[in-house]
């Protein structure tokens, strides 16, 4: 615990929810796990959906394979929202500190802007495509940026514990 | 043009792990301390069982291993408790004043390995 973090993160980190967390033998390890399992399908469900958006895979028309990944992407987004939020309450303090912590913060509210981006900008210029039509640049820019950033936001995350 | 995409920022990845191989790059292996005194505090908590030990210089805030590693190896809630002698063997933290983690702890005779 460290007392320069902003009050809100040690009240969090000083709460009976995260001394819960910290204090039981399974449940810091079994959210790490789970935090790694929901990783690997947001980012093979963000792979299929950059992918597409950047030419690739594209015997299969955009709109449907984007929604269905879509779908994938956001239930696994969901388990990493879960999990990260009880592994960031049992450290709160440190972690709010953390330089690579506060970069990969950055990350993902650029992650976020990105997808909005593509919702409002891109989306409607690439569901109704055909199989096989070229791709909009601002479908490009999105999936790429998609892929940097989340690959970004990722490693990020991996690089926590070592600064 | 998809596939230098992919090549390019799984190198990126790829580097960024090698770099990231342990979580012991904010201690400094190569001043290594062997800290002994009276255990005055003690967290057996995750991700990592703390404890503070007053040694003859100062009180030093001791990390040791994940609790599950800690009791598989033997070095329990009870041998890291309040009042043990301990002695400790680690790195001083390039951070945290007055930190280091310990490579390896003896209590009561017995050492136990921490990595």
């Amino acid at each position: 615990m460290t007392d320069a973090a902003p009050a809100i993160f040690v009240a969090l980190e000083q709460s009976g929810f995260a001394a819960a967390i910290r204090q039981s033998p399974w449940l810091y390890p079994a959210a790490n796990v789970g935090h790694i399992v929901f990783l690997t399908l947001f980012a093979g469900a963000i792979a299929v959906m950059d992918v597409r958006l950047l030419g690739g895979l594209s015997a299969a028309a955009p709109g449907p394979l984007l929604a269905r990944t879509r779908n994938v992407a956001l239930a696994a987004l969901a388990g990493m929202a879960v999990t990260g939020s009880l592994l960031f309450s049992a450290e709160a303090s440190h972690l709010a500190l953390n330089p690579v912590f506060q970069l990969k913060a950055v990350l993902f509210a650029a992650g976020l802007i990105n997808v909005a981006i593509y919702q409002f900008w891109a989306k409607p210029a690439v569901e109704h495509l055909a199989p096989g039509a070229s791709m909009p640049a601002r479908a490009k820019v999105t999936g790429a940026l998609s892929l940097v950033i989340w690959i970004a936001v990722a490693a990020c995350g991996r690089s926590i514990a070592y600064f | 043009m998809t596939r230098a995409v992919i090549f390019a920022l799984a190198s990126v990845l790829l580097t960024s792990a090698a770099v990231a191989h342990h979580g012991w790059g904010s201690y400094d292996a190569n001043k290594p301390v062997t800290i002994t005194g009276p255990i005055l505090s003690s967290k057996f908590e995750n991700p990592h069982a703390t404890i503070t030990v007053r040694a003859s210089d100062k009180v030093w805030t001791v990390t040791l291993a994940p609790t599950s590693r800690m009791s598989t190896r033997g070095a329990t809630e009870k041998v890291v408790a309040v009042g043990q002698d301990v002695s400790a063997y680690g790195y001083p933290s390039t951070v945290e004043k007055d930190e280091m983690r310990a490579e390896r702890i003896t209590v009561n005779g017995k050492t136990y390995e921490m990595r």
